[in-house]
């Protein structure tokens, strides 16, 4: 079943067009990878989908419903969480009670204040963080950090979780323990829609890829497919077969 | 030494008004983002609404329960209606901002033009616990000592309520980000909302307290509202404790300059508040 449906999705920046008549799905239990250059598109279609933007045309759809249109806090409680590229954890507020608004208002009928607790306990033991637990979230390292957008992510119980760049900026020992973190998460049975640059952890993880250039659509398939398709090659290594010519 | 002891006391005992007049502005401008210029207004209207049922024989105190809950509602329809939108039409925050001061700037107009049209512009006054109670060697109104009371509880259990209940906590991560906070599940437009209506309410309180102890004029409001914004500022935006500390002081000098000469009392909190710009512009408590 498609979990997660787009129909002609079409968003401009003044005259630019970000993203151009993209239609897309994603089926339930699936990591699809969302990939392209720099500019192509991948995190304004992020945004539409989390709704911090509205579609100038185009439908999306999620579990069959149309949910262009709703408010932010709407998409949430429907059960889609994402991450961000630049990191947007509340720096003030201890780790802990980062995880707990996830909780708290996430959920479409929230949980009790202590439920909210053991639970961010848990996923802070999940995701390795509960040695700081109690630390302003401004202090952690920066993958550090970006896990616990994810556990905050987590802690809305989504159905649909949304990976922006989880991999960018980490050191390789970083890398394999969020490749491992991704594959526990799937494992949980989420489904999982990932922005990346890292080509190991998209060729290692996803299941399908769909590439992005220009605000358009160009390939999707499976990694296989992509990896050997003529156009994602031609946009991605065009530059560099140029210049060994 | 007696005179510095009648400052201090005295500071104090105006303090802890200022200070619940802040923590409103607080809220409104450090989560809700609109400076709000009809802030003083909104107590203004309190202390008249306290004036006008004191002369219908109830007791002032008693008043509470209708002025902080009736300008909860104007507050937060207020913000739902007219801020709500010019959040929603900016492209971005700077422009909320400065649209939304605007606004406020209309609404001083506005609040304060409709209670001259009602309550005219003498000052009125009534008399209210005026005995007399002596503390150290001092002489203070009862009322004031009530009043002060009043203010610093209203202040504590608010900041209990931000720090334990769920809603508390939508409001402290919607002061950090809105958008994420949304992202979370946090139905932003009604939190904000809250916080204006918050604000509102603990001005109007504010203007009860006042109302028991001092006369009151409708032109009174600005006053307030400067005040409210320089304690804001000394103390930290956003910070509950940042308030009271700064409530205090501020008392506190108001008090000395105005023993001095009362005319340089307004002119001694903006000394005050351009040299904390450029000293330490987040405040005493401010992250």
């Amino acid at each position: 079943m498609h979990i997660l449906e787009g129909e002609g999705v079409t968003k401009y920046f003044g005259g630019l067009a970000a993203v151009s008549d993209v239609s897309f799905y994603v089926d339930e239990g699936e990591v699809v990878g969302l990939i392209g250059p720099n500019g192509a598109g991948k995190t304004t279609l992020f945004n539409l989908i989390s709704a911090a933007l509205e579609p100038k045309t185009g439908e999306i759809r999620f579990k069959g419903k149309k949910i262009n249109g709703l408010k932010p806090y709407q998409i949430c409680r429907l059960g889609i969480a994402r991450t961000f590229q630049t990191v947007k954890i509340f720096g003030n507020l201890p780790v802990i009670e980062n995880v707990r608004i996830g909780s708290l208002f996430g959920p479409f009928k929230g949980l009790s204040t202590a439920d909210a607790t053991r639970e961010a306990n848990e996923l802070l033991e999940f995701m390795g963080l509960s040695d700081v637990a109690y630390a302003p979230a401004r202090d952690l390292t920066l993958a550090h950090q970006k896990r616990l957008e994810v556990a905050r992510a987590l802690a809305t119980k989504p159905t649909l979780l949304m990976l922006d760049e989880l991999m960018a900026g980490l050191n390789q020992t970083e890398l394999i323990e969020a490749m491992d973190l991704v594959k526990k998460i799937r494992e949980k049975g989420t489904t999982i829609v990932m922005i990346e640059h890292v080509m190991k952890a998209i060729m290692n993880i996803c299941d399908r890829i769909i590439v992005l250039h220009h605000g358009k659509k160009i390939a999707d398939g499976t990694p296989q497919e992509v990896a050997n398709s003529k156009t994602v090659i031609e946009v991605y290594l065009g530059e560099a077969s140029d210049a060994g010519n | 030494m007696d005179l510095i002891i009648n400052i201090v006391l005295g500071g104090l005992l105006i303090g802890g008004i200022y200070s619940l007049i802040s923590m409103g502005l607080s809220l409104q401008y450090g989560v809700a983002k609109v400076l709000n210029i009809a802030h003083g207004e909104f107590l203004m209207v309190g202390a008249f609404i306290t004036y006008w049922l004191q002369q219908n024989g109830v007791d002032p105190l008693l008043t509470i329960v209708v002025g902080g809950p009736l300008l909860f509602l104007v507050g937060f329809i207020l913000y739902r209606t007219v801020f709500t939108s010019i959040r929603l039409k900016a492209p971005n925050t700077g422009v909320y901002e400065s649209n939304s001061l605007l606004a406020a700037f209309g609404l001083y107009f506005i609040v304060q033009n409709i209670a001259v049209l009602i309550w005219g512009t003498t000052p009125q006054r009534f008399s209210y616990l005026a005995s007399s109670v002596t503390i150290l060697g001092e002489d203070f109104n009862e009322n004031r000592l009530v009043a002060t009371a009043f203010a610093v509880a209203i202040g504590a259990a608010f900041y209990l309520f931000l720090e334990r209940t769920r809603i508390g906590k939508a409001i402290r991560a919607a002061a950090q980000d809105p958008l994420t906070a949304g992202l979370m599940g946090v139905d932003i437009n009604f939190v904000l909302a809250l916080c204006f209506g918050f604000g509102a309410a603990m001005a109007g309180l504010a203007g009860v307290l006042i109302s028991i102890c001092y006369p009151i004029t409708t032109t009174m409001g600005l006053g307030y509202t400067v005040i409210a914004i320089v304690v804001v500022t000394l103390g930290g935006l956003g910070s509950i404790p940042g308030s009271f500390i700064g409530g205090f002081i501020l008392g506190i000098i108001g008090t000395g300059v105005t023993y001095w000469e009362p005319g340089l009392a307004v002119a001694s909190y903006y000394v005050i508040f351009i040299i904390l710009l450029l000293v330490r512009p987040k405040g005493i408590m401010g992250k």
